[in-house]
């Protein structure tokens, strides 16, 4: 009996230690969000709209065609192609990135009226990307190197995580809460708070579904809480791993948009 | 005609423009509607300018220089009808334009911005065949390399950026690989720029010493059309990481009528002019920095001893941009420019010549704010060289007031110390603007 009993308490002991080991640290859970929101398979194209939404319930449009390409295997380098279709004024647009960590991406913008191929300078992450309330880093993705994280909940479907900057004076937040689903790892809903601690601003996943077996945002929106303007975005037509050669994120392919991989 | 009457009046003009863009806009979101297309098959935008003239001049009207509606549509068309075309990936692109400018008669003149056909013979190769816009270097509103036609008429009286290129009717063939790729390009038939000539914009007239408005006598000698007359332009560029390198080759004509022919009658023409140089661009102290120069070999006066044609220059622009964050953008430019075999061309002068001085430094700024969610944006862009003591601002205020609809107000203001200088000689050409799009 004796015997039994101690090693039901070393099995107890034991299994406390290995559930402790199994689960998830915040660094581990928002690494794994990064890559489902950001670096899922090698490339992809994905066909977005976006509806800015006014506090007066005025809309504008925003629709694009974006490729995206992975240049490792550790989630960091990556190649962005942007072609505007809305609104009238900038269709035919397009735009490039090559996203780096740890310096700034490059950007050109090619203006087809012009011939004009623009180098753009653009070192802040936080401003608007295309007018509407996403800014520039909710698309290409907030490198995790910039926050210390902390686990700070989990329910039974979702890990909540609190990010705090490292370098608070680059960024207008003090701090955002990121609610990761247990199971597909998507970030489901991304608070910010103001410097007062105020909620002013949330990030939301509408909807859902896997996709050539990804887990994949199909919808979601960006809701300023302060202006009470909000930005619905749909992705649709997403493929993945279709094969996009290097060569399209240079000059030649935003003078002359690939149509074959945009379609 | 009823329209054309009502036309005269520039002011009835903007309201006029404004009750079609009404029309036109509201006949196009009704045809989206009932197709239910995701993005119509014809895009395109009409605009009303109206621009004031703030000084006395002696131009054909002094009090504006600008009250027009200008009309585009534009259409890209996939030629995939047969399997050789469909691999090529031939594709038709179509621009035409209408101008109902009020300034001359207020008659409707129709014109095609670009009208070429692209292809991709080979995986490595892209052609570009027809009227096309031609841009490449580095400069913001300064161009050194870029000796592709521009329209400096358009940029004067406020229409809107993309006017200041015009079409050239060529052939691009542009080879790629992975360490450098090749753009060249024939244009057959020699465009020159379009500059003030006094009808609508006073400018200094050489014949006359002073600056003139219809009393021009300066005459303008045009090229004739023959392969004779032909340019080519060439440029060798690739990427070095994030940097940006390129070497450019052109061989035509001065853009400008810089040279003087037939002096009893007159006369100024495009001499011959052959160009090299080179451009870098990329990541430099928080921003974005770019370095070009050039060499202009004036073929008509190698040895630099003819009054009548410029001397060699060459040319230096470094520039910079920096995004301050907040949507607020900065970009400074410096062009630094040299006259080859000085003392010859001092000793070439004649008494009652203005002589240039044997370099000029010229500096541009440029502030962008955007925003209201980058809908309002104020823009202001600054010429000033401090050895031709003259300056020329630009400044705008352009507002999206819907997915459909802009309005900008802006100005163009120059001064200058002297007459005969780059902008001072535009100094009776101040205007301020406003311009109405509605684009769909």
């Amino acid at each position: 009996m004796k015997r039994w009993f101690l090693f039901l308490v070393a099995f107890g002991i034991f299994s406390l230690f290995a559930i402790k080991g199994f689960s998830l640290t915040a660094d581990e859970v928002m690494k794994k969000a990064y890559h489902v929101q950001n670096y899922l398979a090698d490339d992809e194209r994905v066909h977005v709209e976006m509806k800015i939404i006014d506090s007066q319930g005025r809309t504008r449009n925003r629709v694009i065609t974006m490729l995206r390409k992975d240049m490792d295997n550790e989630d960091k380098e990556q190649k962005y192609f942007v072609y505007f279709m809305e609104p009238p004024d900038v269709e035919g647009m397009t735009y490039m990135v090559w996203k780096h960590i740890g310096r700034d991406d490059d950007r050109w913008l090619y203006l087809p009226a012009l011939d004009l191929v623009r180098r753009i300078a653009a070192s802040d992450k936080r401003s608007s990307f295309v007018g509407s309330d996403f800014v520039y880093e909710d698309i290409s993705g907030r490198n995790i190197d910039e926050d210390v994280h902390e686990l700070v909940d989990e329910t039974d479907t979702q890990y909540i995580v609190k990010c705090t900057p490292k370098k608070p004076d680059l960024v207008e937040f003090s701090y955002f809460k990121v609610y990761v689903d247990k199971k597909t790892f998507i970030p489901m809903k991304k608070e910010y708070f103001d410097k007062n601690g105020k909620l002013y601003r949330k990030l939301e996943v509408l909807e859902s579904k896997e996709i050539q077996g990804f887990p994949t945002i199909t919808k979601g929106q960006a809701v300023n809480l302060e202006t009470g303007g909000r930005t619905e975005i749909t992705f649709s037509n997403v493929e993945y791993n279709i094969g996009i050669p290097d060569d399209v994120f240079t000059e030649r392919y935003l003078r002359r948009p690939p149509r074959k991989w945009l379609k | 005609m009823e329209i054309a009457s009502l036309l005269r009046k520039p002011g009835k003009a903007l309201v006029v423009g404004v009750c079609l863009c009404l029309f036109i806009g509201n006949l196009s979101a009704w045809a989206a509607f009932r197709l239910g297309r995701r993005g119509p098959w014809i895009r395109g935008f009409i605009e009303a300018s109206y621009g004031k003239k703030m000084n006395e001049d002696s131009t054909k009207h002094d009090e504006y220089n600008l009250a027009e509606m200008h009309f585009q549509l534009k259409s890209r068309v996939d030629l995939d009808f047969n399997d050789l075309l469909y691999n090529w990936g031939t594709q038709l692109n179509v621009k035409a334009e209408g101008l109902l400018d009020n300034y001359f008669d207020t008659t409707l003149s129709f014109s095609v911005r670009e009208l070429n056909i692209s292809l991709t013979p080979f995986d490595w190769m892209d052609v570009k065949l027809g009227r096309q816009i031609l841009t490449w270097g580095t400069g913001d509103y300064l161009f050194i390399n870029d000796l592709f036609p521009k329209d400096y008429l358009s940029f004067y009286i406020g229409r809107n950026d993309e006017y200041l290129k015009k079409p050239s009717d060529a052939i691009r063939i542009s080879i790629f690989s992975d360490r450098a790729s090749l753009d060249l390009v024939w244009i057959p038939e020699f465009i020159p720029n379009t500059v003030p000539i006094g009808e609508r914009l006073s400018f200094w007239d050489p014949y006359l010493q002073k600056i003139a408005g219809r009393d021009a006598v300066m005459r303008i000698v045009d090229r004739s059309r023959k392969i004779g007359n032909s340019e080519y332009a060439a440029r060798l560029y690739g990427n070095i990481n994030s940097y940006e390198w390129a070497l450019y080759y052109f061989n035509g004509f001065y853009k400008n009528p810089k040279g003087f022919a037939d002096q009893s009658n007159y006369e100024v023409y495009y001499p011959n002019l052959n160009a090299y140089g080179g451009s870098l661009r990329g990541p430099a102290l928080g921003g974005i920095g770019s370095v070009e120069v050039g060499y202009y070999d004036s073929r008509e006066d190698k040895d630099g001893t003819i009054r009548e044609i410029p001397n060699d220059k060459v040319y230096l622009l470094i520039g910079y941009e920096k995004d301050m964050g907040h949507d607020f953008r900065i970009g400074l430019q410096w062009q630094y420019e040299y006259m080859m075999d000085y003392s010859k061309y001092l000793h070439s002068l004649m008494s009652a010549d203005i002589p240039e001085d044997i370099d000029r430094s010229l500096f541009t700024i440029r502030l962008t704010k955007q925003l209201m969610k980058q809908t309002l944006t104020l823009s202001l862009f600054v010429f000033w060289s401090p050895d031709e003591e003259d300056t020329y601002w630009r400044p705008s205020v352009s507002y999206d007031i819907n997915d459909h609809w802009n309005i900008t107000v802006g100005a163009n203001l120059i001064a200058g110390k002297d007459d005969w200088t780059t902008f001072g000689q535009m100094e009776r050409n101040n205007n301020a603007y406003v311009r109405l799009k509605y684009s769909f």
